[in-house]
């Protein structure tokens, strides 16, 4: 069990005035208080780590997040922010005193403006929610994450979320013109606007991707985008994952960056076709997805060229989808592939690191023979086009040692990332998960200064305690 | 993920089969964003995950379930949204069902509101009772604006009144049990689900679903003694009523499987469907001569469009000019998981057929939870209708009485899917679209 | 060690020697004057500090893996240089990053560390990012004098607090960055452009819109006065509304060609070839037509594009000419550089939402006025904390941004 900083004894005695407080602000609807009914936001999408709040808020309005903020910071008390609880690193995992504030309620879309390419949406609205509310006049929401269905943009603001869509697209990040943020101590600020690039410090730059360390969100403009004229994607299968991993690498260096470029090993492929049923080819070792867009004409040269580079790779197969109906399966399969892996085994942790994607080979293999080593069974999905990795170690969490063993492989294959030129994770953050490998990556200077720019925003060290930083000044 | 049943729970067949539920989930939270309670209310408690936690914790337990995890089941309409999304494939279907029950069999609920439900399980499955508590809802109407509705029983009174038509049907002879035969040349036999509820509020539904049958050369026969299918009471955790209609209904087809055979069992209301297709786990732990007769029942079990699709259907009349807005009933395409065949149905008639944003929402109406939880249902309602107006249909068409009793009056014409392709295929027009040209 | 006591203008051999002098300057709380090669030396607020520190000592491409998509080198190296070596490969800087020497009256040439410090980008900004959007990994020296990594060479990244960005776009008051890498992409095989003549600027950013709106994948969306047009060759004498598309030749050709169709209705759309449209392109990007007198100041503009047209007429009233780009989203302008036409800039960004950066001006003017907007009370406050965080001693380029920070 992943070590969390003692509850706070003061917080504790008062707990039932902690909660009358809430419920003035908020009301018995907006506050969850009982043991029974604090139970299934102990975890979010990381199942490893379980730990039920002292009380979960959930705010429909700036202003009520606003006072529920300067209360908790009054009171001294903890706040956990959460979205949808998607988060594979456990970005939302709760402290016995500390609040969970959800931000559900806030699931409206406030403006959409085509003219000047943004919509300015609720933190609570998801993903591929923004998308959908524009898709049928052309326009779209760059970011992907495979989670998009349900993971929440305040969420993926405050991880800086990727997609298999990055390569072209980038991340959250690049695609965010501004934010209403809400500090802890109640401020609510606005950030950035309609317009790109303010002089200054780049607050949107900062906040993004910093897993509600400074401060929570509530608004968010997004810069939106004309959809392509079309797009399609095909499947490229190969004998063995380093030859996949080599044309991945042809393929880059080639000139031709594809929307898209996708990789999945046999067990993977094998769970996503049972959900899918995308037509996956199952005699596969590895298979790439590779997606490109424009007009019919400019996709047939792109994907010729793309196939003559595949062919170069003795591939078993190559597939161009046929129909949106049929890209659609495609990209179902992908984006399912983590909880598809519960089809073949009852738990696994994801991993994400990063690495140099010319390393790719020597990491593929590395972590096969790791897999041998801790007796783990493991399913290997990667955006192979920015070399983010998403290892899925099976293991079963009523097996107690199997869960210890797939922590150290996890461990282990992260460590790999780091020493090959790479990073401890591209776009599920640190969260509680890999909190305490931040010193392979930093040096305790570095990370003091990470903690001084999180002291200048939280001073107390209220939001979100236990996540990001190693626990010893926490 | 993990689970903390001792062994002696798992020897119960129940929490062994919700086990392998729960080791199935691996709390992704997907189905959270399907989830029409969820969308509306916010909380993860009213999403199917949190309901699998609430769940998971309570069979765990062993200890009777509480108010606070009976109030976020109950609000669950069992549209089972949450397993075409699920990737894992957890079937929630069977874990909520087992929670019904447990929550049946160790919660004490408010009087009223055991009344109500008791009440609602006794009446609903048999025509004639149903009939008569219509009557009475007719005659009562008119007083339903003394029900305060500051309470949810109130609320309940109230909506059961609204819902209930002013107006009944005339009884129809053609649902009684017997033999319908083939025009022409017999080219099938199946035995049709007549149902229960539907034969009192939309007997054209019947009537349309036969005629069309037998006009395409399929025999069709009501067997007798079969009655409710058992879903009404199954979804309300009312376990031995639930198994003894279907009991009875597995006895009757299997009469007539092994007399003069049967090509399908057809079902006209998805929700019924749903769980005819679910009898050979209903009845996983009886006899063995009695498990394989439901797990036949259930492979024969189809939905008329289903149906239609495998024997080819054909309209003898010129298109009309008429745009259909498709509603998705949920049983129809998260329960069966069949989605395209009636509208591909409904284009080769003839119409054009438009679907509403978020079809895989629930129109809230969920066997008994629109009068069980009214202003859930009715905010559904008003959402649905909204979405399926925006598409500016001439009529809607579901494949399911319990959808179609909500969604109508609301001055659109709602109508069946069969009755539309009976109309095209020959029938006559039906009464909801009213004479004139739309 | 090297005293600096004796020495005002230091240009440091290596990071270490760099870090050296920073902790000691801290120590003495000596402000310095961070630098590369002081191209932007007239930029934003004039320093006061004791002693000049440069980057410009430290260079050299660290690491270059085109099949990667990135490149790494010391601050101080050459931009020039680098964009010959990613050439030679067929690739380049995504964000177009623009030479300002003209504008701002510099001949010193641009550092790499200049460039990532101020966060500059060029007219393909609007559809691959900001210079800022290509930071994948910084090394920084802060005020207490040591060296801080953030980021590394991959393309996705989010472990710990992104000091990338932070430091990026933060005019060398955070902290001297020495190394950075960056993410580079394959130069595109082809470039072409349309053009429609004589539309005001209503109309051009309309037309810009409906360019940008349109599944083309427009890479550029300009609008320059008939003034501005007339100082380049191609251009002629009226207004010009300016679009650009760059991919593989057949895509560029039927792309033109579909946009063209897009934009009928604004007028008739003439094409550029491919050297045309790099030649105008390169005017855009480093804002050639405004070509600044002496006593001018320089303003850059960033706001809603929709807003664009008005917000150039009115600094137009106040005497001042600008050019849009970024689809009418940025202005660069140039005008009297005295308080009242500063004055109504800033006025006019405030009410119409948006921002501003004073480029260039007299002394006097940009000592005197606020150079970027006032932030709110709340966000100053972080401004000065996190400011605090990172230079405790408030060494570097102290009040280059805010007066008194």
């Amino acid at each position: 069990m992943i070590r969390l900083p003692e509850p706070k004894a003061a917080t504790l005695a008062k707990r039932d005035a902690i909660i009358a407080g809430l419920r003035r602000i908020l009301r018995d609807s907006g506050v969850i208080a009982e043991a029974a009914r604090l139970k299934p936001y102990e975890m979010d999408g990381l199942t490893a780590f379980r730990q039920p709040p002292l009380a979960v808020a959930l705010p429909e309005t700036t202003e009520q997040l606003a006072a529920v903020l300067r209360f908790l910071n009054q009171e001294g008390v903890r706040v956990i922010p959460r979205g949808a609880g998607t988060s594979l690193s456990g970005g939302a995992l709760p402290l016995a005193d500390g609040v969970v504030i959800g931000m559900m309620r806030m699931n409206r879309i406030l403006e959409i403006d085509y003219d000047d390419r943004f919509a300015v949406v609720q933190a609570g609205v998801t993903n591929l929610g923004i998308t959908a509310a524009m898709q049928s006049d052309g326009f779209f929401y760059a970011p992907d994450p495979s989670s998009q269905l349900a993971c929440m943009i305040g969420g993926n603001v405050a991880m800086n979320s990727g997609g298999a869509h990055c390569l072209k697209y980038g991340v959250t990040a690049n695609n965010l013109l501004g934010l209403k943020i809400v500090t802890i101590e109640g401020e609510i600020l606005d950030i950035g606007g309609m317009h790109l690039d303010a002089a200054g410090y780049d607050w949107l730059g900062l906040l993004t991707g910093s897993e509600g360390q400074l401060a929570m969100v509530s608004e968010v403009t997004v810069r939106i985008l004309r959809a392509a004229e079309g797009q399609r994607a095909m499947l490229a299968a190969f004998r063995s994952n380093e030859i996949a991993g080599a044309c991945v690498d042809r393929i880059i260096g080639s000139g031709i960056i594809p929307v898209a470029l996708e990789f999945m090993d046999r067990p993977a492929i094998h769970a996503c076709e049972d959900f899918a049923h995308a037509g996956y080819p199952l005699d596969a070792e590895a298979l790439l997805i590779i997606e490109v867009e424009g007009s019919v004409a400019e996709q047939d040269e792109l994907l010729g060229r793309i196939r003559a580079m595949c062919d170069e790779f003795d591939p078993i197969s190559c597939r161009v989808s046929q129909s949106a109906e049929e890209s659609a399966a495609i990209w179902k399969g992908r984006k399912g592939a983590f909880g598809a892996v519960g089809r073949i085994s009852p738990d696994y942790l994801c991993m994400d690191g990063t690495i140099p994607t010319g390393q790719l080979p020597l990491v593929l293999r590395r972590i096969g023979e790791m897999s041998d080593h801790y007796r783990l069974k493991v399913a290997n999905i990667f955006h192979a086009g920015d070399g983010n990795l998403h290892p899925l170690i099976m293991f079963d969490a009523n097996d107690a040692d199997s869960f210890h063993r797939a922590e150290a492989f996890g461990a282990d294959i992260l460590c790999l990332c780091v020493e090959v030129g790479g990073c401890l994770t591209g776009e599920h953050g640190v969260g509680v998960e890999k909190r305490d490998l931040m010193h392979r990556q930093f040096t305790e200077i570095e990370l003091d200064q990470q903690r001084a720019i999180k002291s200048a925003f939280d001073p107390d060290w209220l939001l979100n305690p236990a996540k990001v930083f190693p626990l010893v000044a926490a | 993920m993990q689970t903390n049943f001792s062994v002696e729970q798992l020897r119960d067949s129940d929490n062994a089969a919700s086990n392998s539920v729960l080791r199935t989930c691996v709390h992704c939270g997907f189905c959270t964003a399907t989830c029409p309670t969820f969308v509306l209310l916010g909380d993860e408690l009213d999403s199917p995950r949190g309901r699998i936690y609430l769940i998971k914790e309570m069979l765990e337990s062993g200890k009777p379930a509480t108010e606070e995890v009976v109030r976020h089941v109950d609000r669950c309409l069992s549209c089972l949204s949450c397993m075409t999304t699920c990737p894992s494939g957890v079937n929630y279907m069977h874990l909520v069902d087992h929670a019904r029950r447990y929550i049946e069999e160790t919660y004490k609920r408010p009087w009223p509101e055991r009344l109500m439900r008791g009440a609602l399980g006794r009446v609903l499955p048999h025509p004639r009772l149903f009939r008569l508590a219509l009557r009475g809802a007719a005659l009562a109407r008119p007083a339903a604006g003394l029900i305060p509705t500051g309470t949810m029983t109130g609320k309940r009174l109230q909506a059961m009144l609204s819902l209930a038509p002013a107006k009944l049907p005339p009884q129809s002879a053609a649902q009684k049990p017997q033999i319908h035969r083939a025009e022409g040349a017999r080219r099938g036999r199946v035995a049709l689900l007549t149902g229960c509820a539907q034969t009192v509020l939309a007997p054209s539904i019947n009537e349309a679903t036969i005629r069309l049958l037998t006009r395409l050369g399929i025999e069709v026969v009501i067997p007798a003694a079969i009655g409710c299918c058992g879903a009404l009471t199954h979804h309300m955790g009312q376990h031995d009523p639930a198994m003894a209609a279907a009991r009875a209904a597995i006895t009757g087809w299997t009469r007539e499987i092994e007399g003069e055979g049967l090509d399908a069992i057809l079902i006209n209301t998805s929700g019924c469907g749903t769980t005819v297709k679910d009898y050979g786990f209903m009845f996983r732990d009886a006899p063995p001569a009695e498990a394989a007769q439901a797990k036949r029942v259930a492979a024969l079990a189809a939905d008329i469009s289903e149906y239609l699709v495998r024997i080819g259907y054909q309209p003898q009349r010129p298109a009309p000019d008429l745009t259909v807005a498709y509603h998705s009933a949920c049983s129809l395409q998260h329960g069966q998981k069949i989605t395209s065949a009636p509208k591909d149905l409904l284009k080769t008639a003839g119409f054009s057929v438009v679907e509403p944003r978020d079809p895989h929402l629930c129109c809230g109406s969920a066997g008994t939870y629109n009068i069980m939880q009214p202003e859930i249902a009715g905010q559904l309602r008003s959402r649905k209708l909204a979405t399926l107006k925006d598409r500016r249909p001439d009529l809607i068409a579901a494949g399911n009485i319990g959808c179609i009793t909500q969604l109508s009056g609301d001055g659109m014409p709602v109508l069946h899917t069969v009755e539309l392709l009976d109309w095209m295929a020959g029938g006559p027009r039906p009464d909801a679209i009213g004479q004139s040209d739309v | 060690m090297i005293a600096m006591a004796e020495r005002s203008d230091i240009a440091a051999a290596d990071e270490a020697e760099l870090a050296v002098l920073v902790a000691q300057a801290a120590t003495d709380r000596r402000p310095l004057l961070v630098q590369g090669f002081g191209s932007k030396s007239g930029m934003l607020r004039p320093v006061q500090a004791d002693a000049t520190i440069s980057t410009r000592r430290l260079s050299g491409v660290t690491l270059y893996s085109p099949r990667e998509l990135v490149i790494s080198a010391l601050a101080g190296t050459p931009l020039d240089e680098i964009e010959a070596v990613l050439r030679q490969s067929g690739q380049q800087l995504t964000a177009e990053p623009p030479d300002l020497s003209g504008l701002l009256g510099s001949d010193a040439g641009q550092s790499w560390g200049g460039m990532v410090a101020g966060n500059l980008s060029g007219p393909r900004r609007i559809a691959w990012g900001a210079t800022r959007d290509h930071v994948m990994g910084i090394r920084v020296i802060n005020g207490r004098g040591e060296v801080i990594r953030s980021g590394g060479r991959v393309l996705k990244n989010v472990t710990g607090l992104d000091l990338c960005k932070l430091l990026a776009g933060s005019q060398g008051t955070l902290g001297i960055m020495t190394e950075i890498t960056l993410k580079v992409l394959p130069a595109p095989a082809t470039t072409g452009a349309i053009i429609i003549r004589g539309l005001d600027a209503n109309q051009g950013v309309s037309a810009l819109s409906a360019a940008l709106g349109s599944p083309f994948g427009v890479s550029g969306a300009a609008f320059l006065p008939s003034w501005a047009a007339e100082t380049i060759p191609a251009l002629g004498s009226q207004s010009v509304t300016i679009i650009r598309i760059e991919d593989f030749p057949h895509s560029v050709a039927y792309r033109l060609d579909q946009l063209s169709g897009v934009l009928a209705r604004f007028g008739r759309a003439e094409t550029l070839d491919d050297l045309t449209s790099r030649a105008v392109w390169k005017a855009i990007r480093d804002v050639t037509p405004l070509r600044p007198g002496a006593s001018e100041a320089v303003w850059h503009l960033s706001t809603r594009p929709s807003h664009g047209p008005q917000l150039l007429a009115l600094i137009e009233a106040a005497g001042a000419r600008g050019i849009m780009d970024w689809g009418g989203g940025r202005i660069w302008a140039a005008g009297p550089g005295t308080e009242a036409v500063h004055g109504t800039v800033m006025r006019a960004v405030r009410d119409l939402g948006g921002h501003f950066t004073l480029m260039r001006a007299p002394d006097s003017l940009r000592t005197a006025v606020p150079v970027v907007p006032e932030e709110a009370p709340a966000l100053a406050a972080l401004t000065r904390r996190v400011k605090a965080a990172m230079d405790p001693a408030g060494i570097f380029n102290p009040g280059r941004l805010y007066a008194g920070l």
